[in-house]
């Protein structure tokens, strides 16, 4: 039993950490641009393509810092060629747009790498049990908790610590002011964007190697990632990161009990904290609105 | 006998005070102005009184009611009206229906999915009568998103009409505007208090606009009051000659 | 400058056109199981299209005429579904009672989440919709034992309609069929039509122009965008109730987001700002997505490059664009 408990919270760690990922992105482009991305889940799948594609000829620590990097650069592409021409307009054109972009990305991932799942192949030294009784403890999902930890604590001394950074936060309470202050918006939210794109880059390496490739891999994850950021209070990143966690490891843990409310426990969470605490865990009081 | 009472209301954000324990009386039937250079919490002692946030401390009184915490959408049904400095009004809609939105409102019918043939023809009256007071019939069936400026704002004081307000309250009412258009809003303001008998308070800038119209002046610096009176009184009041008629010159 | 130009201009009307559109469009509606055949169409599509018309002029009546954004309204429509469907499996073999019961179940969902949604405004509130809808798709899928789950509710079949002694048998008949679900279309459309000329429907399109103005007016913004929400998801529902009564099942697919997807960008691709854009935009998207998942595998591309070309060259919809043109 002991073993069964920590089997799924060992999971359910995991599962958060992927959350964690993709709402922070989602949570970073929210913010600073106003847009819902449906499409985060589909630039995860993407980047695990990507590593699949270049690890032959990078190797597999190559493909895994190159993949994630590609991932954002596409990215910024899609907000300067498409995005930003939504950003004057109502709500109603972004989230259509990047509906329509993740159709059109799934579909390529289908056509260029088919629709059956790929192996991500990762090094042998990650691969092997740590322990016989604990069997779920890889080296692999070790590496996993490290790089997230790794990367999280990255992403917010650079919001802290660096210009371009302290400019995003700024822009994400008042962009006017921001703006009225000389800062180049259309840059900083390109950046901004490709940054979140780029997270979502990086879970699709991770994934990956943890449950291989399929043009769908990342669409179970981007709703749980909005729920996340409802439940953690938008506009603010820790929540979605607390949000995020929450979440995983609810749903591993129902799990235990009940094998299909994983899922539903999210949404009963949110639910819960909607009408008990409607600006999230660490919300905004003018977010709410 | 006084309409609306204001007793040492401030507002505060964060650190700084906006409102500083400033008191006002209002008569039926007066036109108060309030003047001050920018930033002396015109606006946002403008807002408290209609609602658009609480005061951090201090009482409101409309009609001898207690309105400090009412909403806003209370305090218009007990007799407010108010009009913004950037004109706010229904763009794609006709002057017409713009007014008639308002009617509705106040008559009790938004929420109604059907109109009887007598509520209709009410509604109506009231549209023309705020039509034929702001001068719009000729404009009734355009876009009032295509009207000039000045009748823009008009119709956004038509529409205030078409409550039957008790007070209305008029934010800048001829900001950004030239002088043609200044003639035209200071023309209808003075219609509606010397014929109709309205109860208005305006915030104004527009100097000759407020010394003209108004039959009693307050003027504000850095939230604080800084003079009451008679335009004549306040024009002779040598702090507020010093303070701000000395400089906005 | 000529001050007698026609009460309203067509972006704001909210009534349903002159006498001429009108005609034409029930013209069309009509006759459309006569011709149909000829350009390659059957009775069920057009009946879907009316069906998905439905449903998008529903969440129109909230996105294009209360300026209010729901990216959830398949949970609507779902529910409308699966309200049906519970009504002829388990209950009474009757296909008003079914549909009654896909609207209440449709609208009780409405009046619930709403009341939780309704003190949001911008992109936190399409957020929570999708959110919610998301809950209902996973309610169906995993309630086995009463909804069917990933399978769906099936097992049921329209009942034939009972007038007195008078029996429509639209079990079997897709034409039949088609001019029941186009009765039904035609009471909603006019209820409707009737709404938008009211004091509500007048409300409503306020908030859509200026929802700080509305306030100052009187006008409780928040209880209003409730208002608005639920007779969006009636309208809604009542759609999804005809759905199940069309494919005779109902599946967590008809409350999955792609289907809320679809209903906005149906109102969207159409003109949201138009009283029968929404219907225009349905019969487009719904033949377009018929012709072309029969044509190739890439499909998904396909129905993505519409999304993405209708919000970045055709923001105002077809009949935003024709208007454009013409004026």
């Amino acid at each position: 039993m002991l073993t069964l408990v920590l089997f799924n919270l060992t999971n359910g760690i995991i599962l958060g950490l992927f959350y964690v990922l993709m709402a922070l992105g989602v949570s970073l482009i929210l913010n600073l641009s106003n847009v819902i991305n449906f499409a985060h889940g589909n630039f995860l799948a993407l980047g695990g393509y990507f590593a699949f594609s270049l690890a032959p000829y990078l190797g597999y620590w190559g493909a895994f810092i190159v993949a994630p990097i590609l991932v954002g650069v596409i990215g910024v592409i899609v907000e300067q060629t498409m995005i930003k021409r939504v950003y004057p307009r109502p709500h109603v054109y972004s989230l259509l747009l990047t509906f329509g972009l993740a159709f059109i990305i799934q579909d390529m991932c289908r056509t260029i790498w088919g629709v059956n799942g790929l192996p991500l192949s990762i090094p042998n030294a990650l691969n092997s049990p740590l322990s016989n009784q604990f069997f779920f403890l890889t080296g692999y999902r070790i590496f996993l908790v490290a790089v997230v930890i790794v990367a999280v604590a990255a992403l917010f001394a650079f919001l802290g610590f660096t210009r371009v950074g302290t400019r995003i936060r700024a822009g994400t309470f008042d962009l006017d002011t921001v703006s009225a202050l000389g800062i180049n918006i259309g840059l900083l939210r390109a950046l901004n964007f490709g940054l979140g794109i780029g997270l979502a880059g990086l879970a699709g390496v991770l994934a990956g190697g943890q449950i291989g490739l399929n043009p769908n891999m990342g669409d179970d994850l981007v709703l749980p990632s909005f729920i996340a950021i409802i439940i953690g209070g938008i506009g603010s990143l820790t929540g979605t990161l607390v949000g995020g966690l929450i979440i995983g490891i609810a749903s591993a843990v129902t799990s235990i009990w009940w094998s299909a409310g994983s899922e539903v426990i999210i949404y009963i969470m949110m639910v819960i904290i909607l009408v008990a605490r409607p600006r999230g865990i660490m919300g905004e009081e003018g977010m709410m609105t | 006998m006084t309409l609306l009472e204001v007793h040492g209301v401030t507002k505060t954000f964060g650190s700084l005070v906006a409102v500083n324990n400033v008191d006002l009386t209002v008569a039926p039937g007066e036109l108060r102005a309030i003047i001050g250079p920018n930033g002396a919490g015109k606006t946002t002692f403008f807002n408290l009184i209609t609602g658009f946030f609480p005061p951090s401390s201090g009482q409101i009184m409309l009609d001898g009611k207690d309105i400090t915490r009412a909403t806003a959408v209370q305090r218009i049904g007990m007799g407010m009206a108010r009009t913004f400095q950037i004109t706010q009004i229904f763009p794609e809609l006709t002057t017409r229906e713009n007014i008639q939105i308002a009617a509705e409102t106040a008559m009790g019918l938004r929420l109604r999915p059907w109109i009887g043939r007598a509520e209709r023809a009410a509604v109506a009256e009231r549209v023309d009568e705020s039509l034929v007071a702001s001068r719009l019939t000729e404009q009734a069936n355009r876009l009032v998103g295509e009207l000039s400026h000045g009748d823009q704002r008009s119709a956004e004081i038509a529409m205030a009409l078409a409550l039957k307000p008790r007070i209305l309250l008029l934010d800048e009412p001829t900001a950004g505007m030239g002088e043609q258009e200044t003639f035209q809003v200071a023309g209808l303001i003075r219609r509606l208090h010397k014929h109709t008998g309205y109860t208005i308070m305006l915030v104004e800038h527009d100097m000759r606009v407020v010394f003209n119209l108004a039959d009693r002046i307050m003027v504000l610096t850095e939230g604080t009051l800084l003079a009451e009176g008679t335009p004549q009184e306040i024009s002779e009041n040598p702090a507020v000659q010093a303070a701000y008629l000395g400089t906005a010159a | 400058m000529s001050t007698t130009t026609a009460p309203g201009a067509m972006a704001a009307k909210p009534a349903a056109g002159g006498w001429l559109h009108l005609v034409v469009i029930w013209a069309v509606l009509i006759s459309a199981p006569a011709w149909m055949g000829y350009i390659g169409g059957y009775d069920a599509l057009a009946s879907q299209v009316l069906i998905f018309g439905l449903a998008a002029m529903g969440l129109n009546l909230l996105l294009g005429f209360t300026g209010v954004m729901s990216f959830g309204h398949a949970a609507y429509f779902g529910l409308g579904a699966y309200g049906a469907g519970f009504v002829l499996r388990y209950w009474v073999h009757s296909t008003p009672l079914a549909i009654l019961c896909g609207i209440l179940l449709g609208t009780v969902a409405g009046v619930t989440f709403g009341a939780l949604m309704m003190r949001r405004t911008g992109i936190y509130f399409a957020m929570l919709t999708i959110a919610f809808a998301q809950i209902c798709y996973y309610i169906a899928y995993s309630w086995n034992s009463v909804t069917g789950g990933y399978d769906g509710l099936r097992g049921f079949s329209r009942a034939p309609l009972h007038l007195g002694s008078y029996v429509i048998d639209i079990r079997g008949n897709g034409t039949l069929f088609y001019y029941f679900v186009l009765f039904v279309f035609a009471i909603c459309t006019g209820l409707m039509g009737l709404l938008l000329r009211s004091p509500l429907g007048r409300t409503m399109i306020a908030l859509r122009e200026n929802s700080q103005r509305a306030r100052f007016l009187g006008i409780p913004v928040e209880q209003h965008v409730w208002i608005a929400f639920i007779l969006s998801t009636f309208f809604t529902s009542v759609a999804g109730a005809l759905y199940a009564l069309l494919n005779n099942f109902a599946d967590p697919t008809a409350l999955y987001y792609v289907i809320s997807g679809n209903i906005v960008i149906m109102a969207v691709l159409g003109g949201m700002l138009s009283f029968w854009g929404p219907l225009l935009g349905a019969a487009v998207f719904v033949v377009l997505e018929n012709e072309i998942s029969s044509m190739t595998v890439n499909w998904m591309s396909f129905i993505g490059v519409i999304f993405v070309a209708v919000v970045l060259f055709f923001p105002r919809g077809l009949l935003g664009f024709l208007r454009r043109r013409s004026a």
